[in-house]
């Protein structure tokens, strides 16, 4: 026999030798939190072994910095000797499985200049007018700011001249002008007067990137004096009452007043953005004095109120792939009426800024590795290539992932359900919440994660089906057919249960099934397997991490080691931030939309196929995942 | 000068299943009746084995048929008032298999029970030797409450029970399992979905030689090269040695054919469509013998003369 210790509760039992530590901790009469029932799946039992040798049985969910710093799992770890083992508060375990995972911070890869950008500030003393200089307000200001700054030519709109004298007057003839030097159409400029404000203001220059998803929109608030983001707000597209997906967008802007309406839509959700995180830095929206917009065409279409109807018909072409700046009073967006706005560069009908912004920020063309990106988004788009090729495609993978055409779906924001795990014996559920509240509903990577678990516990055949002879209450007849109950009606903020229904499991495996295929034939139209893809990147509107072994154990991510996987959140908005703030990312951005070929999937039979076979857990043709097939035991 | 064939060998082969059972097995039938086992395309039999022939069931009905061609239930008469007359009827005709097709409801629309079902399976299994198929009538509640009844009642005999879909095999299946038969899985014309449902329905334990394939078919001219591409396709995947795709396959030609009015009706059709009895006959013919092409393993039929005409088909096709 040994004795195992358990700290802090200095509680002790004597076992056999091979004891597992979580028997011996029940034995001890010790809690230990035990989600995927002992299976070593979800890496929530870890402990620390302070003294004495165990053997770890499996590691799967512990680095190896975890391991040198004594970690193993309870439900895997076979005690060897006498030991003394800690059992940490579980929010120190949250906290290790999460850092693990975290996307990365928002830093630019490239040094920021403050200096080289178009939108500047300058502060400015005038010499005050008097009887011996009789010069105008205006002429006296362009003469100082030619004099002081060598900017020459200044211009300005009548509704800049009319906050002219006020401002001079009020900061007694120091002023602040924020100028645009040159815009990406006018790179010769003339420079223009956008603001101009009483005093000295050089403390801070706002702008903002965002990003249209046909889903989600994304605003990041910006200094361009220390060219950081400050500040992040995200929301549901208000034209998602009109309809899914781009298709049936554009139909409803050829109706009747469809497009103002649709228009006015996505103002509707920006502006609210805007002033979301301009009231979070106790600014006024006018304060800030440009936009760089990303988007996909359709999206940028809308936002800018040109009529998409082309996109939609044969031959399949745009109004505009880059529509040339403008100043935001045209459109109704709620920055300064001033400040200019910029639409990066599309490619194609269907690959648009969005993509060539994630390709520009996810690094995609800066690497000899052969790169597979990946948008996971309403559209699906993804991008094969390296520095020197790129190939794309749109799969059309439907709203599932973005938490919308689900019933308890909801983007990922506090109060979401952001992993679950499932007991395979009991099938009870358990699972972790976005700012450790009451769920009020399922993220997207929740929901990979959800259908993994269901699928590996057997909840689900791999169909999909739910199998309603398990005998647990959670899976039941529903309003909507088959479900499974996530969380009970006492468990959550809404005093409802939390339910995954068959048809939610249905787009889920189209939308995996759409990106799975896209991913297969793209590879195979450039002669390709998807074995030879050495990094993949993933892009889009999850929480602060998707689960890579979850989105592979599904058979939406292919089955390769984890480390060639790299999620880096919502790249197309990051893109705007990069072309937002430097020259070059400008100029990089098209000669990607250049360097792009695309492949019309709706051309291309064997989408079709693919997409079949795709559409089972996790794909008709196991071999194509062997990890998953030695998890169910296939292997 | 000697002209040497060449051979192509394949890695595959397809489940040799039987169907049936002898009182020596367990069951009451006269003879069992094996099919797939093939490692070549269909009758390349310079290239491999086709141990088995293509099997052909005649389909009956468990009622006078309401919605047939009058020149089906001419060429069986009285019969169709009785399954098991109509049962005996197909065996004389030269059937290898019956299958008996439930019914929603019986005479006077009263839904059919499980003790219609039972007392039905049981007057066809004693009228004929022959290895029977029994299906449910197509209706999810329906053909999960009928087919279990069958299964019971034909405990032991190797019966097919069908038909078991992507969103309702379960209960079917269990039946399978519980008392020693097969099922019969129907997909929609796809290679993909087809492997799918093999895969849950072996998932359940139910061992792949008591599965057999239905990946759906079509009528000529209706379809039928799609399908016969499908079938195709599977039975190449079951000869490179996909394992999932290794199962016979069973289509239902008379079904198809007599759909359509080129068979069905004589009247309000082209004059150069030429003589009925003639076209319709064919046409069930051309159907059948197109898919036994394509890999069919069993073929359902109606007609009885167009059972004589698929069986010399098959017999010369097996003539070395
Ligand atoms: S890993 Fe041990 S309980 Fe899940």
């Amino acid at each position: 026999m040994v004795t195992v210790v358990f700290r802090p509760e200095e509680k002790r039992v004597e076992v056999p030798p091979g004891t597992l530590l979580s028997d011996a901790a029940r034995l001890a009469g010790v809690d230990i939190l035990m989600p995927c029932g002992g299976q070593g799946r979800c890496g929530r039992c870890a402990v620390v072994v302070e003294s004495g040798s165990v053997r770890r049985r499996s590691t799967q969910r512990l680095t190896p910095d975890d391991i040198a710093a004594g970690y193993a799992l309870a439900c895997q770890t076979l005690v060897e000797s006498d030991v003394v083992v800690f059992v940490p508060p579980q929010e120190r375990i949250e906290r290790r499985i999460k850092e693990t995972k975290r996307a990365a911070k928002i830093e630019l890869p490239f040094p920021y200049d403050r200096h080289d950008q178009p939108l500047r500030k300058f502060a400015v003393t005038l010499e005050p007018p008097s009887l011996a200089d009789q010069t105008d307000d205006w002429s006296r200001l362009q003469r100082e700011m030619a004099r002081r700054y060598g900017i020459r030519n200044l211009q300005a709109s009548l509704p800049v001249l009319r906050k002219l004298p006020r401002a001079l007057r009020e900061g007694d003839w120091t002023v602040t002008a924020v100028v645009e030097l040159d815009a990406w159409d006018r790179p010769e400029g003339p420079p223009r007067l956008i603001d101009v404000l009483p005093g000295e203001h050089l403390e801070s220059l706002w702008a903002v990137a965002i990003d249209i998803g046909t889903t989600s929109n994304v605003v990041w608030l910006v200094d361009l004096m220390r060219g950081q983001v400050i500040a992040q707000a995200a929301d549901y597209n208000g034209q998602i009452a009109r309809g899914e997906d781009v298709i049936s967008r554009i139909i409803y802007a050829s109706k009747g007043n469809g497009l103002q309406e649709l228009q006015e839509l996505v103002m509707g959700t920006l502006n609210r953005l805007i002033a979301q995180v301009a009231a979070e830095q106790n600014i006024r929206p006018d304060e800030i004095y440009k936009a760089t917009v990303a988007g996909n065409t359709t999206m940028i279409h809308l936002f800018a109120g040109i009529p998409p109807e082309s996109i939609r018909l044969m031959p399949f072409i745009p109004v505009v792939n880059q529509v040339p700046t403008f100043p935001a009073r045209e459109i109704g967006l709620g920055i300064n009426p001033e400040g200019t706005v910029d639409c990066l560069p599309g490619i194609a009908s269907y690959v648009g800024a969005d993509i060539t912004a994630g390709v520009l920020s996810s690094g995609l063309c800066d690497s000899d590795e052969l790169t597979l990106f990946i948008d996971v988004g309403t559209n699906g788009e993804m991008v094969l290539g390296d520095c020197s090729w790129l190939i794309s495609c749109a799969c059309s993978a439907g709203p599932a992932f973005e938490g919308a055409g689900v019933v308890h779906g909801m983007r990922a924001t506090a109060g979401a359900i952001e992993e679950v795990w499932i007991n395979p014996e009991t099938y009870e559920a358990t699972y972790k919440v976005i700012g450790d509240e009451r769920p009020r509903g399922i993220c997207g990577s929740g929901l990979i994660s959800l259908l993994a678990e269901m699928f590996i516990t057997g909840v689900v055949d791999k169909s999909g089906n739910i199998n309603l002879d398990l005998p647990t209450k959670r899976v039941r007849r529903g309003e909507h057919g088959p479900e499974y109950v996530v969380a009970w009606a006492d468990e959550t903020a809404t005093g409802r249960d939390i339910v995954i229904t068959a048809v939610d499991i249905d787009n889920l495996m189209r939308a995996k099934a759409a990106i799975y295929a896209g991913f297969s034939v793209l590879a195979r139209s450039v002669g390709l397997t998807l074995q030879d893809v050495q990094r993949v990147l993933i892009g889009g509107a999850f929480g602060q991490y998707i689960n890579v072994e979850k989105a592979i154990q599904i058979g939406m991510l292919p089955d390769m080691p984890y480390d060639r996987f790299h999620f880096l959140g919502n790249t197309s908005v990051r893109g705007a931030y990069y072309a937002l703030v430097s020259r070059e990312m400008r100029r990089r951005v098209t000669e990607v939309g250049r360097m792009m070929t695309y492949l019309e999937l709706s051309a291309d039979n064997t989408f079709f196929d693919e997409f079949n076979a795709a559409l089972f857990l996790p794909h008709t043709d196991l071999s194509q995942f062997p990890s998953v097939a030695a998890l169910v035991g296939e292997g | 000068m000697p002209v040497e064939i060449p051979v192509e060998q394949w890695p595959g082969r397809v489940i040799e299943e039987t169907l049936g059972a002898t009182p020596a097995e367990g069951g009451t039938r006269s003879r069992v009746v094996k099919v797939g086992g093939e490692n070549t395309l269909p009758f390349m039999l310079t290239d491999g084995e086709m141990p088995n022939p293509p099997r052909i069931a005649i389909e009956i009905l468990d009622q006078r048929p309401k919605d047939w061609s009058p020149l089906l239930l001419e060429a069986w008469g009285d019969v169709v008032d009785d399954p098991a007359k109509w049962a005996k009827a197909a065996e004389e005709a030269g059937a290898d298999l019956v299958l008996l097709q439930l019914s929603l409801t019986r005479d006077g629309g009263k839904p059919t029970t499980a003790a219609d079902a039972k007392a039905l399976t049981r007057a066809v299994l004693q009228a004929t030797g022959l290895p029977i198929l029994v299906f449910g009538p197509g209706q999810v509640d329906a053909d999960n409450e009928l087919l279990v009844a069958v299964a019971e009642e034909a405990a032991g005999e190797r019966i097919v029970l069908g038909i078991c879909e992507e969103k309702n095999y379960r209960t079917i299946v269990a039946a399978a399992l519980a008392n020693g038969h097969l099922v019969n899985g129907r997909t929609a014309m796809d290679v993909n979905l087809a492997k799918q449902l093999n895969i849950l329905i072996a998932d359940m334990g139910l061992p792949l030689d008591r599965i057999i394939m239905d990946p759906t078919t079509a009528s000529l001219g209706y379809g039928i090269e799609y399908g016969y591409s499908v079938m195709e396709r599977l039975r190449l995947a079951a000869l490179q040695g996909d394992k999932m795709t290794q199962l016979p396959m069973l289509v239902t030609p008379g079904f198809e054919a007599w759909r359509q009015k080129e068979a069905k009706v004589g009247e309000g059709v082209p004059a150069s469509w030429g003589d009925w009895r003639q076209r319709a006959v064919l046409w069930e013919t051309l159907t059948a013998t197109n898919l036994i092409l394509s890999g069919a393993d069993i073929v359902v039929l109606r007609h009885p003369e167009t059972v004589k005409r698929v069986r010399a088909f098959i017999d010369r096709m097996m003539a070395k």
